[in-house]
């Protein structure tokens, strides 16, 4: 866990940076700080690892001043990756994912067998191990500073916008291996970005910034979609943040109608094993059926299915694919309404009390 | 020169003991201060990034020293280190090596890209420790580049030191002028023009082994 308590940063020709920031990064999450560029971001990201330090306040980890620990062991405990990657040119992939161990004294064959784990934990081929970083496009570099990273196995990471110099393509595949990565390992990650959109997909806990590290409001991404602290934050979290905020939900308690319904005069067919096949109306036959997995999608896909049915109703399903039940528009829309006072609860506990 | 030809194949066929020791010794007076160039910008280009205020100040006195012509210092250390001695020669000769030396040393250490440079501290390197593995390392082609420049022109200074008694090759243009007789000229043109080959191919092969990871085009050639 990290706790800034009070940090502030101010440079040596007197303008300031973070102004007294006070904030928890609890243990075993992702939390992202995000904001507009110059907000201070990286600033607060480097006081966790002494690359700044902090002019006024403390930094805890794990309850220690990290004032008081030797700076490059610190940092050999804490994983740490940057935009371009930062990978050593003049050493092959395996040997740049064994820095740490190396650092750590580790012998040669221990340190490039973990680095090895590692390559294949991001996702790369054992082929890339003997090349050196140029010879790699973008996103394979990025995926090795992310197993640098992780090689000595430290429990928290930093990650300084690790994905922004990367295509949209490519960015999506390394935000989904991160989460992916997460939900194996449980690292308390510190996460910046200026990307809203990064921020609610990877952040369990998301501190949107304002200029001097000051923060507009902390909450989780289902939260802070649905109710904004303010009119800044709304207008940070773009438009459509309604409906974003559905894909952040589960579907659950929806009331089913039995499957064999007709509605409107359309009916549900479906085949030996039970699965859907196509909405049927007299001579009229439709052969795609959206569907939605009760639990396991999310609202946003359960109103899909809804809005893309001839029937207008959503059709839920198993995880095998076999039909379960129906649910109308309305339906779907009781359920996130049941989701609407939860939310408002969820501001006043965790928002933005800390804000100031 | 009148109907003296260019080459006097003889004179090289009953002289080729003599060639090969003169070919040694140019070699060592000029090659050896370079060396001893590389040994000194290092340690000094080393503080110089981690302590910038002393490079600009170490830099001038090397730029005026590089200024002074190679005849006259030669002349002026007579006293101190002999005529016609290999010191006397070769003393200079550092001090240029040095001069050329010590810029390419710093530009690269200082050319490790400013991520790379961040990567390195925040993956637990201190200020020494990442200056000898991240970024002296990475200024091995710029110190390559350098190290050519300076051999080559270290290698075409060597022949003035003739004029004071030791010159390796150069002895053979000064012969060759006083008797009005262009074979030894013509061996030594051909000799010093081989030894700077040879040396740039044995540097580029140096670079190719110490730093298979240089692309071409990233190399600041000077």
């Amino acid at each position: 866990m990290i706790r800034f308590d009070g940090a502030a940063k101010r440079h040596p020709d007197g303008t300031l940076a973070v102004e007294g920031l006070d904030l928890t990064v609890p243990a075993g999450r992702t939390t992202v700080l995000v904001g507009p560029s110059g907000c201070g971001k990286t600033t607060i990201l480097r006081m966790v690892n002494r690359m700044v330090e902090p002019t006024a306040g403390r930094v805890l980890l794990d309850g220690t001043d990290v004032a008081q620990l030797d700076a490059a062991k610190l940092r050999r405990g804490i994983g740490y990756v940057i935009q371009q990657a930062g990978l050593f040119p003049h050493r092959r992939v395996i040997d740049n994912v064994a820095t740490v161990p190396y650092l750590l004294g580790w012998d040669r064959k221990r340190a490039r067998t973990r680095a090895s784990e590692l390559l294949e934990l991001v996702g790369l081929p054992p082929e890339t191990a003997r090349r050196y970083p140029f010879q790699l496009s973008g996103g394979q570099q990025q995926r090795v500073g992310v197993a640098r990273a992780l090689a000595a196995d430290p429990p928290l990471l930093l990650m300084d916008e690790p994905f922004s110099a990367v295509d949209p393509v490519v960015r999506s595949g390394l935000q989904d291996e991160l989460l992916r990565l997460q939900a194996e390992l449980n690292k308390t990650v510190l996460f910046v970005t200026h990307d809203i959109e990064e921020a609610v997909r990877l952040g369990d806990q998301i501190v949107v910034l304002r200029e001097h590290g000051r923060i507009a409001q902390v909450a989780d991404p289902a939260t802070l979609l649905a109710a904004p602290a303010d009119e800044q934050v709304a207008a940070f979290l773009g438009r459509d943040r309604g409906l974003r905020g559905l894909a952040l939900r589960p579907a659950e308690g929806i009331v089913l109608l039995a499957a064999n319904t007709p509605l409107d005069g359309w009916t549900l067919a479906v085949d030996q094993e039970g699965r859907p096949t196509g909405w049927q109306r007299s001579a009229e036959t439709i052969r795609q059926v959206a569907v939605f997995r009760p639990g396991l999608d999310t609202l946003r896909t359960a109103l899909d299915s809804a809005v893309l049915s001839p029937a207008r109703v959503a059709v839920a399903v198993d995880h095998a694919g076999r039909v379960i039940g129906l649910a109308p528009r309305a339906a779907v829309l009781d359920a996130l309404d049941a989701a609407g006072p939860d939310t408002a609860a969820g501001i006043t506990a965790t928002g933005v009390a800390d804000g100031r | 020169m009148g109907d003296e030809p260019l080459v006097r194949w003889h004179w090289i066929g009953t002289h080729l003991g003599y060639l090969r020791d003169l070919l040694l010794d140019h070699a060592v007076i000029s090659l050896l201060p370079v060396l001893f160039g590389l040994l000194m910008a290092l340690p000094l280009g080393l503080l110089c990034v981690r302590f910038p205020r002393l490079y600009q100040p170490l830099a001038a006195v090397f730029n005026v020293i590089y200024a002074l012509p190679a005849l006259a210092v030669f002349v002026v250390l007579i006293p101190y280190t002999g005529l016609a001695t290999q010191a006397t020669v070769m003393t200079p000769l550092t001090c240029y090596a040095l001069a050329v030396l010590l810029p390419t040393t710093v530009d690269g250490l200082r050319s490790v890209p400013e991520p790379v440079r961040q990567a390195a501290t925040a993956l637990g390197y201190g200020p020494w420790r990442r200056l000898a593995a991240v970024e002296l390392p990475t200024a091995v082609p710029y110190l390559v580049a350098g190290l050519r420049v300076a051999a080559v022109s270290s290698i075409s200074l060597a022949s003035v030191g003739a004029l004071v008694g030791r010159g390796g090759l150069g002895y053979l243009f000064m012969d060759g002028f006083q008797r009005t007789f262009p074979t030894p000229i013509v061996a030594g043109i051909v000799l010093v023009t081989a030894l700077a080959l040879v040396t740039d191919a044995v540097l580029l092969l140096a670079r190719r082994l110490l730093a298979p990871w240089a692309r071409r085009e990233s190399v600041v050639g000077r």
